[in-house]
């Protein structure tokens, strides 16, 4: 795996293999999550949709099927307060297409000007393009509601992060999204284009093709000042903040943000991570031995560390009635991990679980990318087995430490509504 | 000891096909530039199973919907350490699934495959159940139920599935119901086990950093010759015609899910790879991203890219199916049938054939690339009489005509069902 800056503001991950039989390639932009974030979404998944050059969804959908069926998929993340808006290719190898012809750099080329060369007059984007695209990521935020998990994780780090940008939907909002207008959304992807940080990240036999062509689109567009991105980082709560909601489910979720005592993405990162694991990231996991298999209490009980904002969730989908026995279930085992109440064992389990994982990523296409997307926001990249060799050192004492670092921030329930007999 | 090699020229693929002395079918791919590998161990044994007898006995077994997948559950326990417990000790990342007709158990590993592929073989040719472990499983498995209760896109496939089918099993829920699985007990598990989980019923296949002699060794060591048990299952006779047109569940969701299915008449229990190819092919020409079907529902406002179609099938059941979401389903079934009946009249045109073929081949290629995808096609494939490569082979192989044939014959009005979650 490879890291190096190609040109102003422009850094490029890559890993050349023909081990895959297609490649993955794909142009993120670093935006600061704000009020913003409803429009730079949009303007994301519009320019996946069409360009100046097939200005229908049509036409770009019947070219990228002649590319033996490539993909230009719009992908919207938030890490950290920072907004990551990334276009990503996926094409056929060369070598395996039924006629011999090359499709890869075709597609290449047509995914830098999905980028850089949009379908827009001087006012603005097409109208009618703006007005679907704004119904269907309405439908998507729309969506994200119907699903609870997703929907009870999100009220959850809503509340939780209440003031910071980090509480702010990466979709956006959808009052806002309606108010949107085609002039607003072109200003809007010059200031993207102009003044954030990109990040290009190839995984492929084609790495080189794919960095000759993509280098001289940034060259055009030479970026002046870049915007600032920097995430708040809260190590401690004060006191736990306890949210209940009412909705006609079957099965109540109890989802809880925790503040990892983190500054810096990278901060004491793998006592964390692995602390995080023994509590509640694998089947050897305090909560998945204790919570599930003895109290028999649900189905999934998880906790994930979210490094890029330094905060620790736990998700479970339990009755309605034993919620409060799950929340104290929970709150007993991080006191255990405080205590060191875990054995060697769980420990060597962790790690030997997480470095196995670590260790594999470079056997899907897909791994990799998420890879290089997680490390856009990290100050320097490591690649997993760097990473791997700094759990392995974690010491019980480490662990304990880690532990004794995190508070309890926010607890989200959305319980049952009795149904009206 | 049986070796056979498969090879594919296009792909420059190749695995082997052993028949191991213990009776189990042994696939194994070695891809010595991936770090990892993937195992899969696996039964053709799923929901749909839900009345056999074994050849000499005189009553058929009725057992309880959701059994096959309690005893997915039930497996990994045993007198002292449990699986997952025992795959602590290796690293790897071990885990289960039933569907409608299969139960597989799976691991990837970067590291100790030795002792993981030991593990995997090892618990799932041994069982043990007693009634205080049963008891416990129903709690959790009881929360999977619900959870999966609250699921608007889990629901409206299962309201779609009764909707079509009036006896088939498959439209009895994969994990069953709250009430079918308090009925579950440790003899009724070992029934199914011993009828089920015999060797000449299941196979394993390991993909990635591994050698044949590797994976022999281990099932050398572990399994025992097994003679084959043989077994009857009472198939359902089931009506040319869906139970209903149309199915409607409220559920408070923001957007609409909507399911729509034609139930095919099939007279044999799995479909061939070119069967498959063709009806791939035959609903990408009707509703995918290139036809003039998908573009004018996204243009009108009825539909958003949740929307799609899949040939959905299985041991015993066929049906091509759209889904998505929207504000009118029932507009948008509207518009699917208009765009069946204009192929039915006029035919598929020669672009919109080439371009369908070439998308579908190309994303049928991204199943190549992971351990974990090989693996499972590996397993599927020869469950359903067929081999890895047949599918992507049939791409190069079917006509014009093979497309407009299916799209005749498999798209009746009268055996389709709309489910609507709103």
């Amino acid at each position: 795996m490879k890291n190096e800056k190609i040109c102003k503001g422009v850094n490029l991950f890559s890993h050349k293999t023909d081990k895959f039989k297609t490649a993955v390639i794909s142009l993120t932009v670093s935006a600061p999550l704000d009020s913003n974030a409803g429009m730079n979404a949009l303007i994301i998944r519009l320019l996946a949709r069409t360009n100046k050059k097939y200005p229908t969804m049509l036409e770009m959908n019947r070219y990228l099927a002649s590319l033996y069926g490539a993909s230009i998929s719009p992908i919207i993340k938030k890490s950290g307060d920072i907004q990551l808006l990334t276009l990503c290719l996926n094409v056929i190898d060369d070598r395996f297409t039924l006629d011999g012809e090359s499709v890869s750099k075709a597609g290449i080329e047509l995914l830098c000007s999905c980028l850089f060369e949009p379908d827009v007059t001087l006012s603005g984007f097409d109208e009618e393009n703006v007005e679907r695209e704004k119904r269907l990521l309405i439908e998507k935020i729309e969506s994200d509601r119907d699903d609870k998990r997703v929907y009870s994780l999100n009220q959850m780090l809503h509340n939780m992060c209440d003031g910071e940008a980090y509480g702010l939907n990466e979709y956006g909002e959808i009052d806002e999204i309606k108010k949107i207008t085609p002039k607003q959304l072109f200003e809007q992807w010059k200031t993207l284009i102009l003044t954030c940080p990109v990040t290009v990240s190839i995984v492929g036999s084609s790495a080189d093709t794919a960095k000759s062509v993509i280098k001289p689109y940034f060259e055009r567009f030479e970026k002046q000042e870049l915007c600032e991105l920097r995430t708040e980082f809260i190590t401690h709560a004060d006191e736990v903040r306890t949210v209940v909601e009412k909705q006609p489910v079957k099965q109540g979720k109890l989802v809880i943000g925790l503040r990892a005592g983190m500054t810096y993405d990278m901060d004491n990162f793998a006592a964390i991570r692995l602390m995080t694991a023994i509590f509640g990231g694998g089947t050897f996991s305090k909560l998945f031995s204790n919570v599930r298999e003895k109290m028999s209490l649900c189905y999934y009980c998880t906790a994930r560390l979210v490094s890029s904002k330094g905060i620790i969730t736990i998700e479970s989908g339990v009755e309605t009635e034993n919620m409060e026995k799950a929340l104290s279930a929970i709150r007993n085992e991080l006191e255990d991990m405080r205590k060191g109440n875990f054995s060697d064992e769980v420990i060597e389990s962790a790690k030997l679980s997480l470095c196995d994982s670590l260790n594999s990523v470079g056997d899907s296409n897909s791994s990799i990318l998420s890879w290089f997307l997680s490390s856009i926001t990290n100050g320097e990249f490591k690649t997993p087995q760097e990473i791997a060799g700094m759990i392995k050192n974690v010491s019980r004492e480490e662990i304990i430490l880690a532990a004794n670092m995190v508070t309890e921030d926010t607890v989200f329930m959305l319980e049952s509504e009795k149904e009206v007999e | 000891m049986e070796k056979k090699t498969i090879r594919n020229e296009l792909l420059n693929e190749e695995y082997y096909e052993i028949n191991h002395k213990s009776g189990l079918k042994i696939f194994i791919m070695e891809k010595p530039d991936y770090t990892g590998s993937f195992a899969m161990f696996g039964t053709k044994y799923g929901s749909v199973d839900t009345c056999f007898r074994l050849k000499g006995e005189k009553e058929y077994t009725k057992v309880p919907e959701g059994i096959a997948h309690f005893l997915e559950h039930k497996l990994f326990e045993s007198e002292d350490l449990d699986a997952f417990q025992r795959f602590e000790k290796t690293g790897a990342n071990a885990n289960a699934f039933t569907s409608f007709d299969k139960t597989c158990y799976i691991f990837q590993c970067s590291d100790n495959l030795n002792e993981s592929l030991e593990i995997l073989l090892d618990f799932v040719k041994h069982p043990y159940f007693t009634e205080a472990t049963v008891q416990k499983e129903q709690g959790i498995i009881g929360q999977e139920i619900k959870m999966y209760q609250d699921s608007p896109d889990w629901q409206v496939l299962f309201n779609l599935l009764r909707g079509l089918y009036v006896n088939n099993p498959v439209r009895i829920d994969i994990a069953g119901t709250v009430e079918s699985i308090a009925q579950i007990n440790a003899d009724l598990l070992y029934s199914c086990y011993n009828t089920f989980y015999n060797l000449s019923n299941m196979a394993l296949a390991v993909v990635g950093n591994v050698t044949v002699n590797q994976v022999l060794a281990i099932a050398d060591k572990v399994l025992t010759a097994e003679d084959p048990v043989e077994f009857e299952q009472i198939i359902p006779d089931e009506p040319e015609k869906a139970a209903n047109d149309y199915i409607e569940e409220t559920m408070t969701v923001d957007i609409p899910k909507f399911a729509l299915g034609f139930k095919e008449t099939i007279k044999t229990p799995v479909r061939s790879a070119k069967e498959i190819v063709c009806m791939n092919i035959a609903l990408d020409i009707i509703a995918g991203k290139t036809s003039p079907l998908y573009n004018s529902l996204i243009a009108n406002g009825l539909i958003n890219p949740t929307f799609g179609s899949e040939y959905f099938i299985g041991r015993g059941f066929a049906s091509p199916m759209f889904s998505g979401e929207s504000k009118q389903p029932e507009k948008v079934k509207d518009a699917i049938l208009k765009s069946i009946g204009f192929f039915k009249q006029n035919g598929v045109s020669d672009d919109d054939f080439s371009v369908s073929r070439k998308r579908l081949y190309g994303l049928a290629l991204r199943s190549f690339n992971d351990v974990e995808d090989i693996a499972g096609n590996i397993v599927d494939s020869y469950f359903n009489g067929s081999d890895l490569f047949e599918e992507i082979e049939s791409y190069k192989a079917v006509t014009k005509e093979d497309i407009e044939e299916t799209i005749r014959t498999h798209f009746d009005a009268d055996k389709m069902c709309l489910s609507v979650i709103k």
